[in-house]
């Protein structure tokens, strides 16, 4: 059984870290990152040619966990593949010792660096997380049966802020109904926003890890408010931000991420950092905030 | 519909030999509404190409008006019955109409080199004389009704049947911040009609087999046959 799934059922609060892979075949630096949250978290995402943009795979960066005694959660998107090949990935992933697989729908190759490319999308999330329920249970989507059967623990994304938010709360429901065994949350800002979400959603009886994005700048913030769906930074902490020193704004960054986790943790399962680069304030964030 | 848009005239050029003796087709139906194929546009088409030293040796637009030139039957007659000697001393054809157009005049002509003049970019509802938009994918497997009419394949840029992705903002797409998110649109008129319970409901993937390329409708008495990688598939039309 996976370490995430043990420490979500035993109903401890769950810290999650994510490492991003590189464009090109040099993993020094994202195995650094990665190994640097060895012990401070359960279990660490790896992204998904996140943003649509070319790198090397998620699989093998979940591969290079495993080997290091590091538990993974392999990203899978359904922009690049199809059915046949989602789930032989996901039987491949397996053979690698991957145990905790989060099935997204991937942002659309226009937003990336290959924006000609044709987009997949044979199956959406839920039939993702349904055909990876199927394979838990010995067989494929086709009814075929599998010669050794994976056990994945399934997970998917929820976005609290997301307006309106009933569509989001229909899928997540059909999400749970295909197999998802927790979620993570786009990144959260505003804690009493996601206490009305989580108010509405704790019946499901789902674990809810809410997503922290380590705020780098005033303008990475208007940035997110501008572009990415689902993320509003309050004003109050864009100034926050643009009244600290540059020298001083890690500093600052760590304080409003640990505040935002003592407000939302008990409210929820576990936090799921995304520090996009700041990876080595992710340990400043797990001592301010409390957690350990 | 078939919209259709007209090539850059220099990429139409590209296509002719030196001396080589052109004529050109256009369509009275789908390109003449696009503005693409129209007896206009391919006349004018015949002056923009002589006036850049192309041997363009005649033009039509088969009739009666508001045919179609995917009518194999219709453009075969009036190619030969009406044009029988440029026809014949033509070296190829540009063709100022769709893919099926296109093909359409390879047949009449027995095979001649054919060029297109056009790109066929979707098929289209015709929502006003000047504004064409696209609502149907021609998936060949119609699921709308459970979106309440809506089809999240052709709507949605990632064609979800399940729900939106988390990539709308405002109610407008990740892809274009000018174009409405297909499951707002969606999700607003399943709410409207009072069926958001068709939209709990769990959507099976789609049988990509009836997408297949390429498909076939055989027509009999009283029933069709469609004919796809997903197998052939008879309707008949009456009790």
């Amino acid at each position: 059984m996976s370490k995430l799934r043990q420490a979500l059922e035993s109903g401890k609060f769950v810290i999650t870290g994510e490492v991003g892979p590189p464009k090109g075949v040099d993993l020094g630096a994202c195995l650094h990152h990665a190994r640097e949250l060895r012990d401070k978290v359960v279990a660490i995402n790896v992204t998904d040619l996140q943003s649509a943009v070319m790198r090397i795979g998620s699989m093998v960066v979940c591969a290079k966990l495993v080997e290091q005694g590091l538990e993974p959660v392999y990203q899978l998107t359904c922009r690049d593949r199809n059915r046949l090949a989602l789930q032989s990935d996901l039987l491949s992933a397996w053979a690698f010792g991957i145990k905790n697989v989060l099935c997204l729908t991937g942002d659309h190759p226009a937003l990336g660096d290959h924006s000609d490319a044709r987009p997949v999308y044979d199956l959406d999330s839920v039939q993702l997380l349904k055909a990876a329920s199927t394979l838990n249970n010995g067989h494929d989507m086709a009814g075929h049966e599998l010669e050794g059967k994976p056990d994945f623990f399934l997970g998917a994304v929820v976005t609290p802020a997301a307006d309106p938010l009933e569509p989001q709360k229909i899928k997540m429901k059909k999400k749970i109904e295909a197999g998802a065994r927790f979620f993570q949350t786009q990144a959260i800002y505003e804690p009493e926003r996601f206490e009305k979400f989580m108010n509405q959603v704790q019946k499901l009886g789902v674990p809810v890890l809410a997503g922290m994005v380590l705020i780098k700048s005033p303008a990475m913030a208007r940035f997110m408010n501008a572009n990415v769906a689902g993320i509003n930074v309050p004003d109050s902490i864009i100034s926050e931000m643009e009244e600290t020193r540059k020298e001083d704004r890690k500093k600052k960054s760590v304080e409003i991420t640990a505040r935002i986790i003592r407000q939302v943790k008990s409210l929820c399962q576990g936090v799921h950092i995304m520090p996009l680069g700041w990876d080595e304030l992710v340990p400043d964030v797990i001592a301010e905030a409390e957690l350990k | 519909m078939h919209a259709t848009i007209q090539k850059d005239i220099e990429e139409i050029i590209g296509y002719f030999k030196a001396g080589e003796k052109v004529f050109i087709v256009g369509c009275d139906n789908c390109a003449a509404k696009c503005h693409s194929g129209g007896i206009p546009e391919t006349q004018e088409m015949a002056n923009r190409l002589q006036k850049r030293g192309i041997n363009v040796i005649g033009w039509c637009v088969p009739q009666p008006p508001g045919v179609s030139l995917c009518k194999l039957s219709n453009t075969k007659k009036v190619l030969q019955e009406q044009y029988g000697d440029q026809i014949k001393e033509a070296d190829s054809f540009l063709v100022l109409a769709c893919g099926q157009g296109f093909h359409t005049v390879l047949d009449a002509t027995e095979g001649a080199m054919v060029h297109p003049g056009c790109d066929t970019i979707f098929g289209g509802e015709t929502v006003s004389d000047n504004f064409i938009t696209e609502y149907c994918s021609l998936c060949g497997e119609c699921i709308v009704d459970f979106a309440g009419g809506l089809c999240p394949v052709t709507l949605c840029a990632k064609s979800l049947l399940n729900g939106p992705c988390g990539g709308a903002k405002d109610g407008k797409c990740e892809v274009d911040r000018n174009r409405d998110c297909g499951w707002q649109l969606i999700y607003d008129r399943l709410r409207a009609l009072g069926r958001l319970d068709q939209m709990e409901a769990y959507m099976p993937p789609k049988r990509y087999s009836k997408w297949s390329r390429p498909r076939s409708l055989t027509l009999g008495d009283g029933e069709a046959t469609f004919s796809s990688l997903a197998g052939s598939h008879t309707v008949v039309n009456h009790d």
